[in-house]
């Protein structure tokens, strides 16, 4: 089973000049490589008490509803043996409808929307399920070359059951001219793996008159890890 | 099944992947305290201000840390960088012959996190775990030991050129 790291590596490199901000942060020195299963051990593992109610709903936590186009996004944590990962820790966070992030570090001048943060969290069900309620975030301009813009994406972080399995990453949305320009996107070398970054449109996935439906699956490193739950 | 890529954390992340007392890392078991301060710097020498750093480390007894019903998970920490490129971490010195803990970095400029360890303990039981095995006669082992000073440890953290710290493949 240790061929699966002698397969193709579907992240991006670190040195990708097209992403201004690699260039000073991307180690020159060639990687140590860990004897195998030090990362495998299982954990951290997240106490349930962790997530509240609601904390996935990112809809219903102002004082009345956020602006934009309101969706269901829900999915599957699978190993690469294609098991759910269950009990794990989900967390996301996004721009709102226009582009803009409720983070102070964010100076696109597009306004604000007081009910809407932007934040959500949950943990997988025994089968891996999720599901998020949250709105359609906005492209936004951002200064790493001229006329850049970031596609519209929801921001991912992914604890897995073990230290091989941790993952950050980006739901882009299909058909998004953008993505085309997009250094972030581009920087992973291989398109069938670009591509499963893209959620599904889904419409029964969603809200009857509600909301639209979304489907993003995600899997995460080491068939060999044992998903505990919890 | 493929795996999902890794993109970058990006800029604006703070908030929802904030913890309350992610610094503290907690444990069912007792042991000595011990506090690792920090401080990240980048290839031209600035401090990397906009990082978040986890660890991960054995129980103060050499177990894999047991967590409770509530609160943060067991010998995890979650923490971001100051402006000033610094961090501090409250925990108990991990069990084993060589104590340590396994580190991820991500952040704006890093399409993938940055795996490194930090390890708190002289330089002769680092050189002699066998997971530092290819480092034994490389003086870059040195940028994973941790220098004791005070009533902390002390580590820099250099993402690229002079006195890169080593990283890891996953």
């Amino acid at each position: 089973m240790n061929d699966l790291s002698q397969r193709p590596d579907v992240d991006p490199p670190y040195d990708y000049p097209e992403y201004g901000s690699t260039r000073h942060r991307a180690p020159r020195e060639e990687l140590l490589k860990l004897p195998a299963g030090t990362l495998d051990a299982a954990g951290p593992l997240v106490p349930r008490g962790f997530v509240r109610d609601g904390d996935n709903d990112l809809t219903i936590h102002g004082k009345s509803k956020p602006l934009g186009e309101k969706m269901v996004l829900a999915g599957r944590l699978l190993d690469e043996s294609g098991r759910p990962i269950r009990d794990s820790l989900v967390e996301i966070w996004q721009a709102n409808a226009s582009g803009r992030y409720d983070h102070p570090g964010d100076t696109h001048d597009a306004p604000l929307d007081p009910n809407f943060k932007g934040i959500g969290r949950t943990f997988t069900d025994d089968d891996g399920w999720y599901r998020f309620v949250t709105i359609r975030p906005g492209a936004y301009p951002w200064a790493n070359h001229a006329f850049a813009w970031r596609p519209q994406h929801i921001h991912f972080s992914l604890l897995g059951n073990a230290p091989v399995q941790r993952l950050i990453t980006q739901m882009y949305f299909p058909g998004d001219p953008l993505l085309d320009f997009d250094p972030v996107y581009q920087s992973v070398p291989d398109e069938a793996a670009r591509k499963r970054m893209i959620c599904m449109l889904q419409l029964d996935t969603g809200i009857e008159g509600v909301a639209l439906g979304y489907r993003f699956d995600i899997v995460l490193a080491g068939a060999r890890s044992t998903p505990l739950g919890i | 099944m493929d795996r999902t890529p890794s993109q970058t954390v990006g800029p604006f992340f703070h908030e929802a992947l904030r913890w309350r007392d992610g610094h503290r890392v907690a444990f069912a078991e007792s042991g000595a305290d011990v506090v690792l301060v920090g401080r990240m710097l980048d290839g031209a020498g600035q401090p990397v201000g906009d990082a978040l750093v986890e660890t991960w480390q054995r129980s103060p007894t050499g177990e894999p840390p047991a967590s409770g019903k509530s609160g943060n998970p067991s010998g995890f920490a979650r923490v971001e960088t100051r402006k000033d490129g610094t961090f501090r971490i409250e925990t108990r010195m991990p069990g084993g012959p060589a104590p340590h803990l396994d580190v991820t970095i991500v952040a704006r400029g890093l399409l993938k996190p940055l795996r490194t360890r930090v390890y708190l303990a002289p330089e002769a039981a680092v050189r002699a775990d066998p997971a530092m095995k290819p480092l034994a006669e490389s003086p870059r082992l040195q940028t994973l030991i941790a220098r004791a000073e005070g009533d902390a440890y002390h580590w820099e953290v250099r993402l690229q050129g002079d006195g890169e710290t080593v990283f890891f493949s996953a």
